[in-house]
């Protein structure tokens, strides 16, 4: 077995694009497969972050709502948000990007609701990661 | 022990955000920033609360780059033809600004991530929309969240 100690792995043809080798004959490219911003925050009380990456703030913006900016943007308003929710009394809650409308490159409204009354909810624990190309 | 920041000038954003993830701790803050927005007059108050990390690089100086370019990124994003940004080379070839206190850093903050119409000429609106406080001034419940509104004999 061999180990691979380096700091930088950049591709030779395009630097900023390395292939994996997958499944069968397949590539899998490495940057369009990294999250480029995540965060982990509490919407339960006065909202308050845990940790993240690439956000410069969150905004408490309704019962139910909240939105996460970026330090690093987006480069264009087509990147892919996922996310999930814990916390008492939530039935199991939900978590989604809002409407496209209110989408841009430095930010998105997320909606947080109640697993099956859809209501919202304001859960303890919100987690939300982004995959997309960067500014 | 504090850290020296390397010259970041030209370094791509993300990568000093991996630098400043693996070697400076997070700074939790208790100031809030509350603000309601003009556009939307029967929406709640909002609250921004700071990222410990992105505030750790402010603290820090030298890894962000200065709000302008942010004004910048968002005038090309409102255009009607817009699709990719094209300029997002200020973001890593503009020289990064220096540290801050905890107080610049919010003001900085309130230029990137609130709305240019709700702090824009602050002074002259007829309304309080934009307050700093502390987290121990919140309501620490949100029964009533949606009926949130910024005091105005407090502002």
């Amino acid at each position: 077995m061999s180990t691979l100690v380096i700091n930088t792995i950049q591709g030779k043809t395009t630097a900023g694009s390395v292939n994996v080798r997958g499944e069968g004959s397949n590539n899998t490219n490495l940057q369009q497969g990294l999250c480029k911003q995540w965060c982990d925050w509490d919407t339960s009380g006065t909202i308050a972050i845990r940790d993240s990456f690439n956000t410069s703030s969150v905004v408490d913006h309704a019962s139910g709502y909240s939105k996460n900016l970026y330090t690093n943007n987006f480069s264009t308003q087509n990147y892919v948000g996922s996310g999930s929710a814990t916390g008492l009394n939530y039935g199991s809650p939900a978590v989604m990007s809002n409407a496209r409308a209110t989408k841009l490159t430095s930010e998105v409204l997320i909606r947080h609701f109640h697993g099956t009354s859809n209501g919202v909810v304001n859960p303890d624990d919100v987690m939300f990661t982004q995959h997309g190309d960067l500014a | 022990m504090t850290i020296e920041t390397p010259e970041f000038q030209g370094t791509h954003l993300w990568n000093r955000l991996h630098w400043a993830k693996d070697n400076l701790d997070g700074v939790q803050t208790d100031y809030r920033v509350v603000w309601e927005d003009p556009e939307e007059p029967d929406a709640p108050a909002k609250v921004t609360v700071p990222d410990p990390n992105w505030l750790a690089c402010a603290l820090q100086g030298g890894i962000l780059p200065p709000v302008e370019v942010y004004w910048a990124l968002a005038e090309d994003e409102a255009k009607p033809d817009f699709k990719k940004h094209t300029r997002g080379y200020l973001l890593h070839n503009t020289k990064p600004v220096d540290k801050m206190t905890e107080e610049q850093a919010i003001e900085y903050l309130i230029m990137k991530d609130i709305p240019q119409r709700v702090w824009r000429n602050y002074e002259k609106a007829n309304r309080k929309r934009l307050v700093i406080c502390k987290k121990q001034n919140l309501p620490s419940h949100r029964t009533w969240r949606n009926a949130w509104k910024i005091n105005q004999e407090v502002a």
